[in-house]
């Protein structure tokens, strides 16, 4: 609470009064709906009518609408000041009504107090009639009829939606243009006519909820976060955040969202690459650490699909980033040929304690405690892998071998395939004492065919150029076996989903290794 | 009801940039840019044969990206810029 120095308003009267007035002044903040501001007008009054000529008393009230309701009431004479627009309750900083100030004749507060405490008010009230140059404390006020104590109500301007709106405003931190919508202007078909959209509603980014947005990360609104292909835009947290109210997330879900963003934008992930390949391939985001539940993330029923705000904003935010700032827009740098629903948003948690193996964010050099989100880029899938009848790990490798080995097509040799476990599927492979090595080197092997089948053929074009094999040192080298996979390292284990059902999801990566790696990142405040 | 939103966009104002004025007719050299597509070799193979059959005095130079995921390294750029007088990039599949 800080006392005013300067301010104007207007009185009832629609005359702009300018304060500090001459001479010493009382000054009071109230609102029409609080039983201890009804109890206390009276008594400002009184101490107003006491002390005419030698002393201003002023009440702000907080509504403009009840500054009528109110001198009608307790027949008040005493300035009525209209702070509907809290701008003085705001710079001020009171959280209660009523609330006075006391200011001598050099303009100095010597006084305050909140709510009503007969001491406090008594004592206001005699150092008002000194200030006056009253002699004596009368001021007709019965005190021993009033209570000793009532606690005043909340103000206004604390008052969800009401604070944020009035800190959006003060805000001189918010540096995007205002977008001026006409009254008639729908503002989901505007914001869609734009182009803002990826088709569905987006929650309008007004002032109030960026500003609230930001109120989720430590960091500068203004901080350049990364450069943001295909038009290589600047992009900062308050473009960020901007995109994430329009994405529907909530403010604990920020640091996220800027963390993928800067994975994005790396060049080992290649956002560019991901976004403009007409393979249709997509951010997918897998996260790891305690924030998952901090935030309230899915790691069971659909954990893939829909129903959870926050797997399903915070992937949806990176989207929109990479559309509005980025200008990824489908027929324009977005080539994707057929494209699929999950380049909507696709983002999960990582079961932890329904793997028998350390996560993937361990696995790639974290600490348990670490928050941690990787991007994968996946084109293919998410198909379902069903085996209900597996019950030691070798038969479900076999299972998930054959499974991923007609991803992309069936001659190719591929990289980077997400294997979804579900509980139950991972439960199988713990029980069997198999680790996530023994599990992809089942895979490797399973899914090997001599090189001669995967050479293109009349009936077949997909597959290697039949010139390579030279490179495996000609013919002797056609009944060679070579995986589906380059590399183990390529076969990507999480688990996520609920128990009691044995099915897994396979998605498979985007074209060559180099194009895009996965890229893993700490999620920062 | 929302008057005033912020804008998700970069803001920034696109440069306008005019187009090279077209020539009259083919001189010099052409750049043929393959992105490493496949097929896209076919394409430029054909094409060259094509311009060096009914274009006699002009030259062609071949350049090809390292990878069609990423945009290309701006030493190609420069070369092309340096050494050519057109170029034509054979783009997707």
């Amino acid at each position: 609470m800080h006392p005013p120095t300067r301010f104007a308003l207007a009185n009832a009267e629609g005359e702009e009064m300018q304060f500090p007035p001459d001479g010493p002044v009382l000054l009071a903040l109230v609102k029409e709906d609080c039983d201890t501001c009804n109890l206390t007008l009276p008594l400002l009054e009184a101490v107003h009518r006491a002390t005419e000529g030698g002393l201003d008393v002023w009440v702000a009230v907080q509504k403009r609408d009840d500054i009528a309701v109110l001198k009608d009431r307790h027949d008040l004479t005493m300035p009525l000041l209209d702070d509907d627009a809290l701008g003085l309750s705001y710079e001020t900083d009171i959280d209660t009504v009523p609330t006075l100030f006391l200011y001598d004749e050099e303009q100095n507060c010597t006084l305050q107090t909140f709510g009503f405490d007969k001491h406090e008010w008594r004592e206001i009230a005699g150092e008002s009639m000194a200030l006056a140059g009253r002699s004596g404390t009368d001021t007709a006020i019965d005190w021993e009829s009033l209570p000793e104590q009532r606690p005043g109500c909340g103000a206004r301007n604390y008052e969800p939606g009401i604070y944020e709106r009035l800190q959006a405003l003060k805000s001189g931190d918010l540096l995007s243009r205002l977008v001026d919508l006409a009254a008639s202007d729908d503002i989901h078909e505007f914001m869609y006519e734009q182009g803002y959209t990826d088709g569905f509603p987006v929650v309008p980014p007004t002032r109030e909820r960026v500003w609230k947005m930001l109120q989720g990360t430590q960091r500068d609104p203004q901080e350049e976060v990364a450069v943001m292909p295909p038009n290589l835009a600047p992009i900062t947290v308050e473009k960020i955040a901007i995109n994430a109210v329009m994405a529907g997330a909530k403010p604990e879900y920020l640091p996220s969202i800027i963390t993928l963003v800067e994975i994005a934008c790396t060049e080992s992930f290649n956002i560019h690459g991901v976004l403009a390949t007409t393979m249709g391939a997509t951010p997918v985001g897998v996260f790891n650490g305690p924030i998952r539940d901090r935030i309230g993330m899915n790691y069971l029923h659909n954990a893939l699909g829909s129903g959870n705000r926050a797997n399903a904003s915070i992937g949806r935010a990176l989207r929109l980033c990479a559309r509005n700032v980025g200008g990824s827009v489908p027929g324009g740098t977005d080539r994707a040929t057929q494209g699929g629903p999950h380049r909507l948003t696709m983002n999960f948690a990582e079961h932890e304690d329904a793997s028998p193996w350390e996560s993937l964010a361990v696995e790639r050099g974290f600490e348990p405690t670490d928050d941690v989100a990787t991007l994968l880029a996946m084109s293919g899938g998410p198909a379902t892998v069903a085996d209900e009848r597996s019950r030691d790990g070798r038969g479900l490798a076999g299972t998930l071998a054959l499974s991923m080995s007609c991803m992309q097509d069936p001659k190719s040799p591929m990289v980077d395939t997400l294997v979804v476990l579900s509980p139950d599927h991972a439960g199988i492979f713990g029980r069997s004492g198999w680790s996530k090595d023994d599990v992809r080197e089942c895979i490797m092997e399973e899914t090997a065919i001599p090189l001669k089948d995967r050479l293109r053929s009349d009936d077949a074009g997909c597959g290697l150029p039949p010139d390579i094999v030279e490179r495996f040192g000609g013919e002797a080298a056609l009944d060679m076996p070579v995986s589906k996979f380059r590399d183990k390292s390529n076969i990507i284990l999480v688990v996520a989903g609920s128990p009691a059902a044995k099915f897994s999801t396979i998605l498979g990566g985007w074209a060559g290794g180099a194009y895009s790696l996965p890229t893993s990142a700490k999620i920062g405040v | 009801m929302v008057t005033q939103i912020l804008d998700p966009t970069d803001e920034r104002v696109p440069i306008k940039r005019s187009l090279t004025p077209r020539p009259e007719a083919l001189h010099g050299t052409i750049a043929l840019l393959d992105i490493s597509k496949p097929r896209g070799d076919v394409f430029l193979d054909r094409l060259e044969e094509l311009l060096h059959e009914r274009a006699p005095g002009v030259e062609t130079r071949r350049f090809m990206k390292p990878t069609v995921a990423k945009p290309a390294p701006q030493p190609i750029k420069d070369a092309i810029l340096e050494e050519c007088d057109f170029v034509i990039e054979a783009l997707a599949d």
